[in-house]
């Protein structure tokens, strides 16, 4: 099975290098972003991720490709570059107390249900309520339905999705990690809303 | 990926840090190499508070890597030179500073102790498939390699290599998820998969002072270090490590009453070997105070090792005729627990009665088979 195969990213484009390792990674036009997945086991938030490193697809871009760490660089149309470290975590209901000592310090949380799971979407309420209590004030939110590919088994409405993001101030959208549907839109639109330093 | 899969003990730093020795020794360096060696004294003036201290050394990093970066010796030097210089001074530094920083409050070494103790306990009946590990992905090979490189962390005093042997023992872990999607056409499950393997492997490994190896690298890491994949694997370990501590019968999958059942009979196992231990350590501290004792005492000794079963050992031409009464009580009370057993297992679900039996006829061909093979 597998996540499916890679396709090329449209308007994002993948970097040659990028040296914000040796700390050079906050300026206003390079920004370094730590980003954590949350969401049930067996959503799909790894091949959501693994969609998007794969997806940007270039031999000279710097990607780090682990099984449960990726980062990926991207470069925004406004000729800023953001690099996303992403941070995957256990989406097993008995480690879902560990979850504050990953998304601490997280710039971006993204949250992630299957439309044909109405018990992920649950889940995905319950790590909303305990980002907005437990995470950072100025943390970047986006609600993700996911499996978007399986219209017959649909058992969550899109309308359900964008009403509950929408009450509660977060980026929603569907995506296909099978099909690729969304998937860089998905992390351009999560570029765009992160809060730039200052250029001084 | 910068540097993190070499070993810990990988030329090209062990180089770096002669290099960072070797420019400490020029005499344009005096003034660095005083303050670094007055910021060394001047601990002894603080009571040691690992807090405090862990903030002031990550101070005199930062004020550190300023002065190299504006010294001559220094000047026109690349990223990757003054990483090397930074690097150097965190391990010369936090070398001097060990035995006052690591494990550094009494109630460290207590916290270490449970978890091993704790571990200890868990290791007597873990199985993988307790934490719901894909059958796909336990691969005694690789884990052992895993618990390997875990292990090697107190080998070394500086935090980066430290971290370096967490870092190791994850991407052997990754590495074996990774593959299990290219060559299995396993979905990639990302930390669904890789948090429990590490688990696993942390208990399986049982590394002495967990808990003081990371707070050590927690607060003497340089910080501008500890981002990014390092400070996830870090991250990973810590959870795995508070995941330990917290793990009672509703965390793993297992039955609650079993789970307890299991933590009974390891409790009383661990108990009965440490008695053991402290009669043999009691024996021999009173054998050496006085000589008169020592033929008795040696003799409880070897009674309370090998108290179970004396002969198991013992070859024909050694027995002597006084032996034969002993032998015969033996005997019959080993048929006598044996057919109690074996009554007992006939009361038993059939699931639970299979493997004992299984293991129950193992014994019994190979006691059957062997004195005629010799």
């Amino acid at each position: 099975m597998g996540c499916g195969s890679s396709t090329l990213g449209r308007d994002s484009r993948p970097l040659g290098r990028d040296n914000s390792e040796n700390g050079g990674g906050q300026d206003a036009k390079n920004l370094r972003v730590k980003l954590v997945l949350l969401g049930d086991s067996g959503v799909g938030k790894s091949c959501i991720v693994l969609r998007f490193v794969r997806g940007q697809f270039d031999p000279t871009s710097k990607v780090t490709v682990g099984a449960s760490f990726l980062s990926q660089t991207i470069a925004l149309q406004d000729s800023t570059t953001v690099k996303f470290e992403i941070w995957d975590t256990a989406g097993q209901e008995r480690y879902a107390a560990l979850a504050p000592l990953y998304y601490r310090g997280a710039a971006v949380a993204v949250i992630v249900y299957d439309i044909t799971s109405p018990e992920s979407f649950s889940k995905a309420q319950y790590w909303v309520k305990e980002l907005q209590k437990h995470g950072s004030p100025e943390i970047v939110l986006a609600l993700v339905g996911n499996k978007a590919d399986l219209h017959e088994k649909r058992e969550v409405a899109v309308q359900d999705g964008i009403d509950y993001a929408e009450k509660n101030g977060m980026f929603f959208i569907e995506t296909s990690a099978k099909t690729a549907d969304n998937i860089n839109e998905l992390f351009e639109e999560i570029a765009k809303r992160l809060p730039r330093p200052s250029a001084s | 990926m910068e540097g993190s899969t070499s070993s810990p003990a990988s030329s090209s730093q062990s180089l770096a840090f002669y290099d960072f020795l070797d420019r400490m020794r020029n005499p344009a360096s005096l003034d660095l190499l005083r303050s670094i060696k007055s910021f060394i004294v001047s601990f002894s003036f603080y009571p040691c508070n690992p807090e405090s201290d862990g903030k002031r050394v990550q101070e005199f990093f930062s004020t550190t890597e300023t002065a190299i970066r504006d010294h001559p010796l220094w000047m026109g030097a690349t990223e990757e030179e003054i990483d090397c210089a930074m690097e150097g001074l965190e391990k010369y530094i936090m070398t001097k500073l060990f035995s006052r920083t690591f494990s550094a409050l009494p109630e460290d070494a207590r916290i270490d102790n449970d978890i091993s103790e704790k571990i200890c306990l868990l290791q007597t009946f873990l199985k993988p498939e307790h934490l719901d590990i894909p059958a796909l992905l336990r691969n005694e090979a690789s884990w052992l390699l895993a618990e390997k490189e875990l292990r090697k962390i107190n080998g070394f005093k500086s935090p980066r290599e430290k971290l370096l042997c967490i870092m190791n023992c994850c991407k052997v872990i990754n590495n074996l998820l990774l593959n299990a999607t290219i060559s299995e056409n396993h979905v990639p499950a990302g930390a669904d998969d890789f948090l429990p393997v590490l688990i696993y492997v942390t208990i399986k490994a049982n590394p002495p002072q967990l808990h003081s190896n990371l707070k050590f690298i927690q607060l003497y890491r340089w910080q501008a270090k500890l981002v990014s994949e390092a400070a996830y694997y870090f991250t990973n370990l810590v959870s795995a490590m508070a995941f330990i501590v917290d793990l009672n019968a509703t965390s793993l999958s297992m039955d609650e009453d079993k789970f307890e059942e299991n933590m009974e009979a390891a409790k009383l196992k661990s108990k009965l070997k440490s008695e053991e231990y402290q009669m043999i350590k009691q024996g021999e501290a009173k054998c050496s105070s006085s000589g008169k004792m020592c033929d008795e005492i040696e003799e409880t000794r070897v009674m309370s090792l090998e108290s179970n079963y004396p002969y198991m050992e013992a070859r024909s031409g050694e027995l002597k005729e006084r032996d034969v009464d002993r032998l015969l009580s033996l005997y019959k009370d080993l048929v006598l627990k044996y057919t109690a057993l074996c009554k007992a297992i006939d009361c038993l679900p059939i699931s639970e009665k299979e493997p004992i039996l299984g293991h129950l006829k193992m014994q019994e061909t190979v006691s059957l088979v062997a004195p005629q093979g010799q």
